[in-house]
This record gives C-alpha cells, structure tokens and sequence, in this order.
C-alpha cells in the first residue's frame, strides 16, 4: 500500500452554503498500481489529485502516504521553467534535494538518454513541440526515482500521436514499477491504467 | 545552486529588456547621484583635517553687540594671541596672521598682482601642517624681511630656477625667500601663495585692544575643554582693554558693558569651513555651511529610497510573471527559503550592475559635477577604502531594502494558486504598491515646489528696487594705480559719448569695496558704529540713487566737507524723524572727531546683500580712490576697450581691470544660485526616476487588464476613455502626495527664505504650478503605455484566451 485516503471531504464556503470539492473520499492505492481518475468538468478530480500531492489542504478525514518524499508532478501544461533550458529544467528538483554536482550530471545525462532528447538538451521550452515538452516534464518529474506519479490531464494539450506515446511511457513506467495516479477526460487514455476511479460532484461514484 | 540562482537571474534579465532597463537604470541614478553627494559632503567634512593637531588648534574670534548691532568678526586684537598665551598655561601656542589683499609683487622688471599674500608669526609652520619641500626646514621665518612661497608662486616667478635666496619686492618692501612650501591643500579654509615674517611688521608689534585685523590661532592643551578656557577671557579683556577703552572714548568698562557686550570666543579649527557667521570683511574664504551639507545629504538619501522604492514595486509588480516558476520550483521541492534566497540573490545582481553602471555615470559626470559645486573631486576618491566600504555596504543594504520584499512577496506564493496565477487580485499588495508610489511623488512634487521658490527668490533677488540702477556701471577700482593722473583719466573718459556720468569712489554696493566703518556720536556719547562712504558730487546720480530730502554735494570742492548725506536707515534708528536736515552729530575720522551736518537723506539702498537688512549709512564728502562710470547705449564691450587703450597711454605696469557692477550682484549670490542648480537638476533625475517606476506600474497594470481593456473595447469603449480609466488611479495617487509634500515643503523652505532679510512671499499659485508640473509629467508617463494598450486591437488580447 503506497497511500489510504478515509472519509476525506474538502469545502468552501460560498454565501452561506457550504460547497463540497471532496465529499466522503474512500480509497487506497498499491503500490505498481496505475489509476485513472475521471469525471466531467468540476467533478473535483484535479483537487483530488492536488490533495494526494499534498499541494492542497483538506478540512476533514485521513489522509496517509507512506513515501512522503518520492511523488513525481506532471502537468497538462508541463508547467516548464521558460528561462531554463532542457537540462536545467530536468536538474532543478536534484538541486533541491542538493545532490553532489557530479551525481547531477550523471542522473540527467541518464534521463536525457532515455528519453532520447539529448540533442534538445541546450534548447528552451518554447523551442520544443508540446509532445517534446510533456517529455521534458516526465523526465523531470522521474529524476528523482518518485515512487508515485501524480498526472493531470497529462495529454490534455497534445495531439493523438504524441498522446500515444505518452501514454505508452507512462505504461512502460509503470511496467516497471513506478505507481501512477493520472487525472484523464479521455476513456483511451484510462485504458491505459489498471484502475478508474469516477468522480461526480465530488465523490466517488464507482471505483 | 548558487550558478542557478545567476542563471536565470541573467536570463529574467534579457527576458524582460525594458523592465530590467528600467530598474538597473534607475537604481544607476539614485545610486550615481548618491555618491556624487558623499563625495562632496565628504570633502565637505575633510577641511582642515590634514593638519596633524587638527583638535588641538583654535581660532579667536570676536563677537559683539553695541547698540543693538550684532558684530561678528574672525579676526581680533594684534596682542591677544601673545597675551592669552602669557596669562594661560593651557595655551600651548598662538600664530597670527595679518592678510594683506592684491599686493603689487615685482621680480627683476615685472610687476605682478595676483598673489595671495600674509604676513605670519614665525611659529606659523609649528600649528599648521604645511610641509616645506626646499629650503630652511627649521626656521625660515625668524627673521625680518624673509618670506615663504608656495610651489606654484615660486614656478610663477623663477620658473626652473633655484628660489631659495632670491629676493622679491612686496609692495616696493625687498623680501628673502626662504623655504618653499607645497600647494595648500584645497580642503584649507586659507589659501596664501605668500607667506612674509611677521618679524619685521611694525603693525603686528601694535598694544592696541582697540583695533583688529589679525587672525589668531591657539594651540590647546590635548584633550582640553575649550569653553571653560573661554569663559576666563572676559576678565582678561576687562585687564587690557578697560584702560585703553577709558582713554580713547572717555568711558569705563563697565559703563560700556553695561549695556553692550563684546567677547573673545573659540572656535575649533575643523568648524571654520562650515559653522562661520563672521562679516563678509573678515573671511577668509566663502566656506561651505552645514545647512546645505544637511540639505545635500538629505537630498542624496531621498534619490537611494526613491530608487530602492523603484526597485521593490518594480519586483513585486513582475512578480505576477514569475509566478508560474514559483509554483513550479515549489512543487518540485523548493524551500520557501531557497525561494527567498534566489530572489534576494538576483537583486544581488541588479544591484550590481547598478553600481557599475553608477560607476560609470561617476566618471562621466564628476567634471561637471565639479564645475557645479566648484570644487575639485578627484575619481581617486572612490578607491579611499571608506568609499570602497561604502560602495560594499550600499550593494548589501540596497540589495536587501529592495529585495527583501519582492523575495517574501513572491515566494509566499501558494503553488497551485501561483500555477493558475490565481493570486493576481491581491489587494493589499496593491496597497503597499501605491504607498510607495505616493512616497516618491511626495518627494517629486516637494522637490519641484522648493526649486519654484529658489527660482522665485532669485528673480525677486534680480528685480527688486535695490535703490539704485545696477544695470550699465563699469567699475575701476584699480585707477588710484594713476596717481595724480587719475582726474585726467577721468575727464578723458567723460569724452567719450558712450559714457553718461564718471564719479570718483571705491564704494560699491555690491562686490569688492572700500570698506569703512566708524562710530559715530550724538549728544557727546557714543551711538553707534555705521557704515562711512566717500563719494563725490557725482556718486548720487552717477548710481540712479534718489534724494528724498536736502540737497547733493555742490560741486565745489570742500565747500560740503563737513555736511553729510545719510540714509533713511539712519535717520530711522536715531529718531530724527520729519526734520533731518541740519542736525549734526560726531564723527570719527581717520581717528579725529568732527562734527558734521546733515544735509540730505539719500532713500535706501542695499550696499550689502538681501541677506541682511539696510544698514545705517553716512556719506561724507571726501575723496576716494575708484571710478564708477555710467555707460549709455549697447556698446558696452567697446567702451571698455576704448577705456582699456586710454589706460594704458599711462604706462603704469598694471593691468587695467574692471568689474560690471551687474556681475557683482549676480556673483553676491553665488551659493543661493548653485543651490538653485542644484535643486533643479536633483528635482529633475528624482522625477525622471520616480517616473520610471510609474512608468513600469502602467505596464504591469495594462498587461494584468490586457483582457478586460479588449472586453472594454468590443463593448465600445473609446481609446481616451481606457486612457483616462487607466491613468485615474495613477493621477489620484500623485494628488494624494501634494498634501503630504507642499505642506512639507513649505516649511523647510520657509526656513530657507528666513536667510534673506527681503525674500519672496510664498503663494499659492506657486503650489498650483508645482502640483500641475508633476500631474503633467505623471500623466505624460503613464498615457506612454496606456495609450497603446487602448489602441491595441482588442481581437488580439481576446485570443489568448
């Protein structure tokens, strides 16, 4: 078991009522699983998402992960540092985990090599595709061997080829044993995964 | 880390080119501007400073009330420096100095008359340190007739040759030069070229606690208190000049202290250059004052903050831009502190390049700079550690008052807020935003409000009656170098059809003048000390002065000789009231007493400047060195060279020099006019930079209302009214910083104008100009951007979404 969300519910106060994000949210993961949350606009999978990245609070429940440290972001608009090229938006999170220089170079001359864009490794963000982007941002987001996967609407900005192989790496990722937790409109993608968790209005209403 | 940090520091830099300009700019400015000012304040502080007992030595300097009038001179009487040092053990040495003005030098047949010449005590070189380069080491002055030259006077005279023995000739008296002595330092407050024994000076030999004339210097005990020195020297004055008082006046002491006073005061050598009050007769040199030192320094704070103010609304501002990173930098595991740390690191950077770029502008600007203060700053300056430390300090503090903000501000973002760039309508962030703003226009608006009213005072200065025409009067002081054929010269002149009137008199209302000044009796006791001019029949019309009563002097010579013409000043603080003529009081003249009548009062006229108020004056009619001569027409510069070849048919190995009595005035007031340059330019680069941040507000504020402005525009907006929607806010803000910066300004430049005896009335049209110069400007600033927002196409800014 890699997490265990209990009870968990999320709400903002609107006018007097109270409007709830998560409501009564109820799950665990394991560890090599490959979810797939979905739902329509609203249904508070992002929050959801953003909650199990402990990037976003929540009001009541229990929440538990047991790998605090190892949770890899990947966002629908790769969410790149445009002042930095390939290579520096890939050693950014190693520079906060301060590894040694040497160890940096090596760990992304690794994920450059495996994702095959060392020749892109000098470029900026903007010099890329929006496929060679979301590579980037899965390359960073693995650089620091993350147990757990955390993806929103990984291919929500990419056309069908590039989403193909995204998701195939995801796949391949997986396959490895990396778990991840993706946020998807798309019922091609969540093929893709060993799970789906439906949302609507906040709960979860298949599982 | 670190390299990162710089990185995309380097990077956000070039990225965001006009941004960045702005802020490097403008912090270059503030900080350029600020140094200069240290640098002057600095020199400022030094004078006098390069003497080794620069806190032991003291100036005796004496001041008085007699009859109300309130006598300050730096000098004092020939035997107090010998007498305080006889009567206190305290008193470790005294020298004196007796300056002597434009003395005639002559060497082998050339004559000379520019040196800056002073007799001195032979310990002169024992207080101050003036080292001797060439020559006698010990004692070059012990002697009588010996006389000590600076580098520079000595190149002037010899050129490569040896001074040391030559003899010079110093007003037709023969002196031995020997020792040479290197170029005073500029931060002196005296600047002598020549340097004679006071030996062989039978006036310097004088017992006389009744006449003055000499600069006296002390040299104290180390570590002594000057004032409880200074309160013994009253009995000291009873001892010796009660005698003398009682036989040259008739009266006691203590009959004349009992309603007036007089004292002999120190003064600590490093305060003469800017703590000096004395009359204009006794300094030595126009020094500086603390006032504007106070005022310089101020101004150089206000130009750091407003640049840092610049600096942090800027940051904060494009904070809004560096959002995304924030929230991408956190979410892959940044600290808040690593986030402060790499903010705080590219203010660093900026700073940094500031300061070279203030560096630079340095180099560039100090000539002028220079020329400006008239002073002689040196780049080398800016190596003296204390700079070098200054500048290391000024890169930390600047670095840290305009980062620490920014750097909190920013990385207190929440990732996911800052991903969606939610965080955008913040509204105290804005608050703090427009203090800052308010706080630079505050500073703007009072700085254009005090160089309105400088401007005002100067014009008031230029076109007040000042009782007589300044306009057309050539003066030739220098003409008693003719002799007996200066009445010759004279009528030569008069030939001339350029000229309307000639008058002989060496007193001149404004500039170098005669100076006289003798008491006068009424009633067989002592009055009061007033202001004597020697003029001539011609003197009242020749100036434009106007008789309000009586008549002029005939112009039969010595028929008046004991009738007088005296001011209304005068007539006033006597109380002779309607009927002035005829009365008769006692003057002293060349130290005999006679009575003399009045025969007509002459309206008021400045003889001093606006600084002080009209003085008692009493014109005898007496003959005095001088010409003062009433040109007609346009052909001024003509007339002087026609009059310059009639001088020099005389041959009398002088130069012929003249003076536009119009420059005079002009030059009285010098330092107020420097101060008036001053202001203005310094009210100019705090506008432009305070300018430079609205400008960076707008175009932050029309790129966050990118959106709604093309919303605006399809529903029909106009490009005036988004102008106007965008500058209203902007305009309210400066408004707000009048009624912070007028009041403030009007105070301290009331205090300013307190320095003039006539000054300029403070009115609210001057408000009203300074308040529609700085909106005019803010608004020019802000419609830069806004207009071009407003006319963007609004297809354009809808798209992006």
């Amino acid at each position: 078991m890699i997490l265990q969300i209990k009870n968990l519910f999320k709400w903002e106060n609107s006018g007097g009522n109270r409007v709830f994000l998560l409501n009564d949210i109820d799950f665990t993961v394991n560890e090599g699983e490959f979810i797939s949350i979905m739902g329509p606009s609203g249904s508070g999978k992002t929050t959801l998402l953003n909650v199990i990245g402990m990037l976003d609070g929540f009001n009541e429940g229990e929440y538990t992960f047991f790998h605090k440290e190892y949770i890899g972001f990947v966002f629908q608009s790769y969410h790149l540092i445009d002042e930095l090229t390939v290579y520096e938006n890939i050693e950014t999170p190693l520079l906060y985990k301060k590894h040694r220089s040497s160890e940096r170079k090596a760990l992304v001359a690794d994920m450059l090599d495996r994702f095959n864009i060392v020749g892109k490794k000098d470029l900026f963000p903007a010099q890329l595709s929006g496929g060679q982007q979301q590579l980037v941002g899965i390359a960073r987001a693995l650089i620091t061997s993350p147990k757990l996967i955390l993806a929103d609407e990984p291919t929500g900005n990419l056309n069908s080829k590039q989403s193909d192989e995204i998701m195939t790496l995801f796949k391949q990722l997986n396959d490895e044993g990396v778990t991840i937790i993706q946020v998807t409109h798309s019922e091609k993608n969540a093929a893709y995964g060993s799970r789906i968790i439906n949302l609507l209005d906040g709960r979860i209403v298949s599982n | 880390m670190i390299r990162n940090y710089i990185k995309i520091a380097w990077r956000n830099l070039i990225k965001n080119k006009a941004i960045s300009s702005i802020n490097i700019i403008g912090l270059a400015i503030g900080i350029a501007s600020c140094l200069l000012i240290v640098l002057f304040v600095l020199d400022e502080l030094s004078y006098d400073r390069f003497n080794e007992r620069k806190d032991e030595v003291f100036r005796v300097v004496f001041r008085a009330n007699v009859n109300g009038e309130l006598i300050k001179e730096a000098v004092v009487m020939p035997p107090v420096a010998q007498t305080l040092k006889q009567e206190f053990p305290e008193v470790v040495d005294a020298t004196r100095f007796k300056r002597i003005p434009s003395p005639k030098v002559s060497y082998e047949k050339n004559n000379y008359r520019n040196g800056k010449f002073a007799y001195v005590d032979p310990n002169f070189f024992d207080v101050f340190t003036l080292p001797i380069i060439k020559g006698n080491k010990v004692a070059p002055l012990d002697k009588p007739n010996t006389i000590v030259l600076t580098k520079n006077e000595a190149i002037k005279y010899f050129g490569k040759e040896d001074p040391i023995g030559k003899i010079l000739l110093v007003n037709d008296l023969q002196f031995e030069i020997t020792a040479i002595i290197d170029n005073m330092p500029n931060n002196s407050h005296f600047h002598f070229d020549m340097l004679a024994s006071m030996v062989g000076y039978s006036a310097a030999k004088n017992t006389s606690w009744m006449n003055s004339g000499f600069y006296t210097y002390l040299v104290l005990k180390k570590g002594l208190d000057y004032k409880s020195l200074e309160s013994k020297f009253s009995a000291i004055i009873e001892k010796y000049m009660g005698p003398q008082m009682k036989e040259e006046t008739g009266m006691t002491f203590a009959e004349f202290t009992k309603d007036n006073q007089l004292g002999l005061f120190l003064q600590p050598l490093t305060d003469i250059h800017l703590n000096s009050d004395f009359s204009s007769a006794s300094t030595l040199e126009q020094g500086g004052d603390m006032k504007s030192v106070y005022i310089f320094c101020s101004i150089a704070l206000f130009m750091l903050l407003i640049a840092c103010v610049n600096f942090m609304n800027l940051s904060t501002a494009s904070a809004t831009k560096r959002a995304k990173e924030v929230g991408v930098r956190k979410v892959l595991g940044s600290k808040k502190s690593q986030l402060i740390g790499q903010f705080l690191t590219e203010a660093f950077f900026s700073t940094a390049a500031a300061m070279l770029l203030a560096v630079i502008l340095i180099v560039i600007m100090l000539p002028f700079f220079n020329n400006l203060f008239d002073k002689e700053l040196q780049m080398t300056y800016l190596l003296e550690p204390q700079i070098v430390f200054t500048l290391v300090s000024l890169l930390i503090v600047i670095s840290l008052l305009a980062g620490v903000y920014p750097a909190f501000y920013i990385a207190s973002f929440k990732p996911i807020a800052a991903l969606k760039s939610k965080f955008l309508s913040t509204g105290n962030k804005k608050g703090v935003r427009s203090g800052l703003v308010v706080f630079q226009f505050v500073i703007s608006a009072g700085l254009i409000l005090a160089t309105l009213i400088v401007d005002k005072q100067m014009t008031f200065i230029q076109n007040k009656d000042i009782g007589y025409n300044k306009k057309q009067l050539l003066v030739l002081r220098e003409s008693y170098f003719l002799g007996p054929n200066q009445t010759s010269f004279k009528n030569q002149i008069l030939t001339d059809p350029r000229v309307e009137r000639v008058t002989s008199s060496g007193h001149v209302p404004a500039g170098v003048t005669n100076n006289s000044v003798t008491g006068i009796y009424v009633n067989q006791k002592f009055d009061r000390r007033v202001n004597i001019f020697y003029i001539d029949d011609e003197y009242i019309p020749t100036m434009g002065m106007k008789l309000i009563e009586g008549r002029n002097f005939s112009n039969n010579f010595g028929a008046d000789s004991l009738n007088i013409i005296v001011n209304e000043t005068t007539i006033n603080k006597l109380g002779y009231g309607s009927n002035p003529i005829g009365k008769t009081m006692i003057i002293g003249v060349n130290d005999d007493l006679k009575t003399f009548k009045i025969i007509g009062v002459v309206k008021d006229f400045h003889f001093r400047s606006l600084h002080q108020k009209i003085e008692p004056l009493i014109m005898l009619n007496k003959s005095s060195s001088g010409l003062i001569v009433r040109a007609k027409g346009a052909d001024m510069s003509g007339l002087i060279t026609s009059i310059s070849k009639l001088w020099n048919n005389y041959q009398v190995n002088e130069p012929f020099t003249y003076t536009l009595l119009d420059d005079s005035y002009n030059e009285t007031y010098m330092a107020e006019q420097r101060m008036g340059t001053i202001l203005k330019i310094f009210a100019i680069l705090t506008i432009f930079i305070a300018c430079l941040g609205l400008f960076g507000l707008v175009t932050f504020t029309t790129e966050q209302r990118f959106k709604e402005i093309g919303v605006r525009k399809v529903l029909g907006s106009t490009v005036s009214q988004i102008v106007l929607m965008i500058s209203e806010y902007f305009i309210k803000l400066v408004m707000v910083s009048f009624a912070i910066a007028f009041p403030l300004g009007y105070y301290s430049m009331n205090i300013w104008l307190q320095d003039f005896a006539y000054r300029t009335k403070i009115e609210w049209p001057t408000f009203l100009i300074a308040g529609f110069i700085t909106i005019c400007i803010a608004f020019i600033t802000i419609s830069f951007r806004s207009i071009k927002a407003a006319q963007t196409n609004p297809i354009k800014s809808l798209r992006t979404e």
